[in-house]
C-alpha cells in the first residue's frame, strides 16, 4: 500500500487541481510568462485580528485584482516576528509566490539586538503601505495632563514609562525625548499594546508611548501628549504636536512602518515576476478604492504611504543604525 | 513513615528520574543566563537554587535508605513487562509515528492510521472491523471540524488535497 | 436611577427576545470550549466576518454567550476524561477527575454546571450594580499586589505537596523552572530555549497542559478496562436523572461556596491581564485553606469542583468591567469585542454610559440572560454526555491521545506544539508513576511566568530594589492575609487533631 501511494497521491493532485481549473501541469516556461497563475502565500508575523490582519485585508482586497490573483495569509506570530521570518517564510520557496507582511519598526530594530540566525539581507523589502508614529499618552485620570507636566515631573523624579516592548520605535522616541529635555524615564516594557494602554489608564506606569494606532483605538480613556513624528490625524490624538515642532528637535520619525518583502534570491532568480508585484503594488496606491478599503476596514487612512525599494532600504537601514545607537539601554548589556 | 521495613526493598529507580532530569535542565537553564542581563537572571537562579536545593535532600535521602537496605535502585514501578503486554509500549510508539507522520501523510489519513493501529494494538486484534470503523468516524470528524469548518493550517495530504478540489467543484 | 431601571427592564425583554441566538450559540460554545485549543477568542476571530456582518446587538450577544458558554464547555472534558481545554479550567480536573473516576461523572457534571451558571450569574448581577466601584480595582491592583495574588495561587504546591514534601517541592520547581523557559519580559533575553524560536514567547500553555494531564492520563488508564471502577460501573449500568438531580442539589446545598468563590473570580477577572488561571488556582486554594476537610481535596472533593469552576465563570463577567467602564480589555475575548464595537462605531471607555448605555447594559444582560438560558438547556445534557466514561479504555486512550494532540496544535497552528505536548506526556507519565504531582508541575508551569512577570515588572521600576515588594498598603495587607490563609489551616489542624486525641 504504501509503495503505490505516490502514484496515487500524484493522480490525485493532478486530477484535483486540472479540476479546479490551476495550469499545474504545465511547462515551467510556460508558467513564469503568465505569473502569478496560483495565489500568493504571504507569511503575516503577528497575531491574527490584530491591526496587520486589518491593514493587509484591506489593502490586498484592491492589489489582487491588480495582479489577478489572491492572496492568502498565514499568521505566524512569535519571537517579536522571528517565527515568521526565520522559520516559516525561510522554508518557504524564494519563487516570488512567497512574501511576507512585516513591520519595518519593531521588527527590524529587534534584528538590532539580537542578530537573528539568518542574514538581513536575505529578504528585500519592495512595498511600504503605511507609517504609524509613536505616540506618548497618558491615562484619562492622570495627574500628569501636559507635557510640561511630564516633563517638570520627570526632572524631579524617575518616571516609570509603559511601552509595548524595549525594541520599539515608540521607546526610542522616549529615550530620545529624555536626551533632549533631561527628564529622566525608566521604560516598563509591559509586553503588547492592550497591557501598555492599561497601565498608563491604572497607573500601573506614569504614562505610556505606542504606536499611535493603538492609541487612538484606545478612544477616550487616554489623551495623547506627543507625537513621535508628525500628527496626521489632528483631533484623533488630541491634536498632539510633534516632538520636533515641540522642542526644535530634528529627530527622524519613530515610525512603525508595514510592508511587503520578498526573499532577495526571488529578486535574483525571477525579475519579471518581481517587476509584475513591484508595479500593481504601485498601482494599487494610484486606486482611489484603496482609501475606501480603508476607511472600510477602520484603518487609519491618514497613514497610507506608499514606499518603494529605496523608501523601505532607507528605512531599514536608519531603524538599524538606530537599534544600535541605543543597543545599550534597550538590551541592558 | 511507613513501617513496613519488614518487606522487600522499595525500588526507587524510578523515582530518581524526574529529579536527575531537574538538575540537569536547571544546570542547563543556568549556563544559558549565565552572561545575561539581571532581568533575565534573577528568577532562573532563585528558583534553579531552591530545585537543586530540594533535589540534593531528595539524594541524601536516598543514599541513606540505600545504605540502610529500605530502598534499591530497581526500575519497577517505571517499566515492567507488563507495559509490553499492555500494549503501553506500542502506543508510545505510534503516538511517536502519529508526530512524525502526520508532516507527510496529511492529518485525516494519519489521524486514521494512528487510531485504527493503536486500538488493535490495545484491543490485542479483537473486533478489527469495529475499529476501523470507528477510527474512520472520528479521523472524517476531525477533517470536517479542524479543516473543513475551521480552515486549521494542518498539513495535507492526499486526503486534504482531494477533499479541497472535490468542495472547490461543488 | 429610575431612569436606568427602566434601561435594565427594558434591555432584558430584548435581551431575552434574542433567544434564537442565544440557545445555538450556547451549543457552539460548549463545544469549541470542550476541544482543546479552541477558545471563544479564537472562535471569534475565525467567525469574524460573520460577527462583524450582524447588526452590533445580535454580534454582542452572539460574542457574549458563546464566551460565557465556552467557559463553561471547558470544564466538560477537564472532568470525564482529564483534558482541561483552556488554562482556566486547569483546576478542574483537580477533583473533577477522581469524581469521574469512582462513577460520579454525572454527578461532577451537574454540579460544575450548577455553579458556573450560578457563579457566572451571581457576579454579572453584582458587577452590573457595582460596576464604577469595581472598576476602580485595577486602580490599586498593581504588579506588587498581584505578586502576592500569584503566591496564593502557587502555595497550592505546598498544600498538594502535603504526602511528600520533597517531592511535592522539586514537582513544583520543576515547572517553576519550565515556566521560565522563553525570553525575560524586560530585555528579551532568551533562556534556556533549546535554541527554539517557538518557545521565546515561554512555554505554550495548552501542550503544557494537554500532555501533562492527558496524555500521561491516557497511558496510564489502558491498565484497567474502564476509566472508572467496577463498583461504579455496575452503578451506571443503569442510567437515571437521579444523578443530575443530586449532583444539582449537591452544589445548590453549597450556594455560600459558589458565592464567595465566584466574587474572588470577579475580582481577578476585573484586573487587566489577569485571567481564569489564576482565578481558579487562588479559589481552590482559598476553598481548600478554608475548608473543615482539607485532606479530601484532591480526592474528588465537591468544594474542589465548585470552587475553581465558580470562579472561572466569575471571571467572565469581570472582564467587561474594565472593558465596558475604562475601555480597557481584561482578556483576549474581550479585546476582540473592543474590535468589533469598534468596527460598529461604538467606542468604549468612560463615555459609553452616557452615548450608548443601551450597548452597555445590554452586554451584561446578554451575560445574564445567557447563564439563565444555560441553566436549563445543559443541566440534562449532563446524562448523557458522562456516558464516555463507559467506553472501554482500548478505544478512549487512542482518541484522547490524537484528539489532545490535535488541540496542542491548533493555538499557534505549530507542529512544534504537538511535539511539546508529547514531550510533556511523556514527562507527565513518568512523575504519575514515580509518585511525582502533575498539578504540582503545572502549577508551576501555568503561573511561575505570571509571577515572575509582575517580579520583574515590580523590580524594574523600583530600579531592582527588592522592598519594593513591600512598598505598598494594600500589598502588605495582601501579604498578610497569605501568611493567614497558610498559617490558620495548619493550627486549625493541629488543634482538632488534639481534641480527638482527647475525645479518644
Amino acid at each position: 500500500m504504501t509503495k503505490g501511494q505516490p502514484i496515487n497521491r500524484r493522480n490525485f493532485l493532478r486530477t484535483g487541481t486540472a479540476v479546479s481549473g490551476i495550469a499545474l501541469a504545465a511547462p515551467t516556461l510556460l508558467r513564469a510568462s503568465s505569473y502569478p497563475d496560483r495565489n500568493i502565500n504571504v507569511v503575516i508575523p503577528t497575531r491574527e485580528g490584530g491591526g496587520a490582519d486589518r491593514n493587509f485585508r484591506a489593502f490586498t482586497s484592491i492589489w489582487k485584482e491588480k495582479l489577478g490573483t489572491d492572496f492568502e495569509p498565514g499568521f505566524f506570530p512569535g519571537a517579536s516576528g522571528r517565527v515568521g521570518y526565520e522559520i516559516y517564510m525561510g522554508k518557504n520557496e524564494p519563487d516570488a509566490y512567497n512574501l511576507i507582511f512585516g513591520n519595518m519598526g519593531p521588527e527590524v530594530l529587534n534584528w538590532a539586538m539580537q542578530e537573528p540566525s539568518f542574514d538581513i539581507d536575505d529578504y528585500l523589502y519592495f512595498g511600504r503601505v503605511d507609517t504609524d508614529p509613536g505616540a506618548l499618552f497618558v491615562g484619562a485620570e492622570s495627574p500628569l495632563q501636559t507635557l510640561d507636566d511630564v516633563i517638570a515631573e520627570g526632572k524631579k523624579r524617575r518616571l516609570n514609562v509603559g511601552t509595548s516592548r524595549m525594541a520599539h520605535p515608540a521607546s526610542i522616541g522616549l529615550l530620545s525625548l529624555g536626551e533632549a529635555t533631561g527628564a529622566d524615564f525608566n521604560l516598563i516594557p509591559l509586553s503588547g499594546g492592550k497591557n501598555t494602554v492599561a497601565g498608563a489608564v491604572t497607573g500601573e506606569v506614569d504614562f505610556s508611548v505606542l504606536t499611535s494606532g493603538s492609541v487612538i483605538a484606545a478612544g477616550d480613556s487616554v489623551k495623547t501628549l506627543l507625537v513621535f513624528g508628525e500628527n496626521r490625524v489632528g483631533e484623533a490624538l488630541d491634536n498632539a504636536p510633534d516632538i520636533n515642532d515641540a522642542f526644535d528637535l530634528d529627530l527622524p520619525e519613530m515610525l512603525s512602518s508595514r510592508a511587503f518583502g520578498i526573499h532577495q534570491k526571488a529578486v535574483d532568480d525571477y525579475p519579471d515576476r518581481f517587476e509584475v508585484l513591484t508595479r500593481t503594488f504601485k498601482e494599487t496606491f494610484e486606486d482611489e478604492r484603496l482609501l475606501t478599503a480603508y476607511v472600510e476596514g477602520r484603518g487609519t487612512p491618514e497613514y497610507l504611504n506608499y514606499g518603494g525599494i529605496e523608501e523601505c532600504a532607507e528605512f531599514k537601514a536608519a531603524m538599524l543604525e538606530l537599534g544600535a545607537r541605543f543597543k545599550p539601554l534597550l538590551t541592558g548589556a | 513513615m511507613r513501617p513496613d521495613y519488614d518487606k522487600s526493598p522499595r525500588p526507587i529507580g524510578g523515582e530518581l528520574v524526574i529529579p536527575i532530569v531537574a538538575v540537569a535542565f536547571t544546570l542547563y537553564f543556568f549556563s544559558s543566563i549565565w552572561n545575561s542581563p539581571w532581568t533575565a537572571q534573577v528568577s532562573g537562579f532563585l528558583v534553579g537554587g531552591i530545585l537543586l536545593l530540594v533535589c540534593g535532600i531528595f539524594f541524601v535521602r536516598c543514599i541513606s535508605q540505600l545504605m540502610s537496605g529500605r530502598a534499591s535502585l530497581g526500575f519497577g514501578t517505571l517499566f515492567s513487562i507488563q507495559d509490553i503486554t499492555s500494549g503501553r509500549v506500542g502506543l508510545l510508539i505510534t503516538t511517536v509515528g502519529y508526530c512524525l507522520l502526520i508532516d507527510r501523510l496529511g492529518f485525516t489519513l494519519t489521524t486514521f492510521l494512528f487510531l485504527s493501529l493503536s486500538m488493535l494494538i490495545l484491543s490485542h486484534g479483537k473486533r478489527p472491523g469495529l475499529i476501523i470503523a470507528i477510527s474512520a468516524a472520528m479521523s472524517l470528524g476531525g477533517w470536517a471540524v479542524f479543516i473543513w469548518a475551521f480552515e486549521t493550517r494542518f498539513p495535507s495530504g492526499w486526503f486534504e488535497t482531494t477533499m479541497k478540489a472535490v468542495l472547490a467543484n461543488g | 436611577m429610575g431612569e436606568t431601571g427602566t434601561i435594565l427592564v427594558e434591555v432584558f425583554f430584548q435581551t431575552i427576545s434574542y433567544w434564537w441566538v442565544i440557545i445555538p450559540t450556547i451549543f457552539l460554545g460548549l463545544i469549541v470550549g470542550g476541544v482543546p485549543g479552541f477558545s471563544a477568542a479564537n472562535t471569534i476571530i475565525i467567525l469574524m466576518p460573520l460577527t462583524l456582518a450582524m447588526d452590533l446587538e445580535t454580534g454582542l450577544i452572539f460574542m457574549v454567550s458563546l464566551y460565557c458558554a465556552a467557559r463553561m464547555g471547558a470544564g466538560i472534558p477537564a472532568i470525564l476524561v482529564n483534558i482541561p481545554g483552556t488554562a482556566g479550567a486547569a483546576a478542574t480536573p483537580l477533583d473533577g477527575y477522581p469524581m469521574t473516576k469512582q462513577g460520579r461523572g454525572q454527578q461532577a457534571l451537574a454540579m460544575t454546571f450548577v455553579a458556573s451558571s450560578l457563579g457566572g450569574l451571581l457576579t454579572t448581577v453584582i458587577a452590573l450594580a457595582t460596576m464604577p466601584v469595581l472598576a476602580r480595582v485595577g486602580f490599586y491592583m498593581h504588579s506588587v499586589e498581584m505578586i502576592v495574588v500569584m503566591l496564593f495561587g502557587i502555595s497550592l504546591i505546598a498544600s498538594i505537596a502535603a504526602q511528600d514534601m520533597v517531592k511535592g517541592l522539586i514537582a513544583g520547581f520543576l515547572g517553576l523552572m519550565i515556566g521560565s523557559i522563553g525570553t525575560d519580559v524586560v530585555y528579551a533575553t532568551p533562556r534556556a530555549t533549546f535554541g527554539f524560536l517557538e518557545l521565546y514567547d515561554g512555554i505554550p500553555l495548552i501542550p503544557a497542559l494537554v500532555g501533562l494531564f492527558a496524555v500521561s492520563e491516557a497511558f496510564v488508564i489502558i491498565e484497567k478496562r474502564l476509566i472508572i471502577t467496577d463498583d461504579a460501573r455496575k452503578a451506571m449500568a443503569t442510567p437515571s436523572w437521579h444523578a443530575t438531580f443530586e449532583g444539582a442539589s449537591i452544589a445548590l446545598k453549597r450556594w455560600w461556596h459558589i458565592a464567595w468563590t465566584s466574587v474572588i473570580g470577579l475580582i481577578i477577572g476585573v484586573i487587566p491581564g489577569a485571567g481564569a488561571s489564576i482565578a481558579s488556582f487562588v479559589a481552590y486554594q482559598q476553598s481548600r485553606s478554608f475548608s473543615k476537610t482539607p485532606e479530601a481535596y484532591g480526592t474528588g472533593h465537591p468544594e474542589g469542583l465548585i470552587a475553581p469552576e465558580s470562579a472561572n465563570n466569575g471571571v467572565t463577567s469581570g472582564t467587561l468591567v474594565p472593558l465596558l467602564v475604562l475601555g480597557i480589555p481584561g482578556g483576549a475575548t474581550a479585546a476582540i469585542m473592543l474590535v468589533v464595537m469598534q468596527f460598529h462605531g461604538v467606542s468604549f471607555g468612560p463615555s459609553l454610559f452616557e452615548n450608548n448605555p443601551k450597548v452597555g447594559y445590554g452586554m451584561f444582560m446578554a451575560m445574564a440572560v445567557s447563564y439563565l438560558f444555560m441553566m436549563f438547556t445543559i443541566l440534562p445534557l449532563s446524562r448523557y454526555m458522562s456516558r464516555v466514561t463507559t467506553v472501554p479504555t482500548i478505544y478512549l486512550a487512542p482518541m484522547i491521545i490524537s484528539f489532545t494532540l490535535v488541540g496542542a496544535f491548533v493555538p499557534r497552528e505549530y507542529m512544534f506544539d504537538m511535539y511539546l505536548a508529547l514531550a510533556f506526556g511523556v514527562l507527565g507519565y513518568v512523575a504519575r508513576r514515580t509518585g511525582y504531582h502533575v498539578a504540582a508541575i503545572l502549577i508551576g508551569v501555568i503561573l511561575g511566568p505570571l509571577l515572575e512577570r509582575y517580579f520583574l515588572w515590580s523590580l524594574k521600576k523600583s530600579d531592582g530594589d527588592i522592598m519594593v515588594l513591600f512598598s505598598s498598603t494594600l500589598g502588605n495587607v495582601l501579604w498578610v492575609c497569605l501568611a493567614l490563609s497558610i498559617v490558620l489551616p495548619i493550627w486549625f489542624e493541629t488543634r482538632r487533631k488534639r481534641r480527638e486525641i482527647v475525645i479518644q
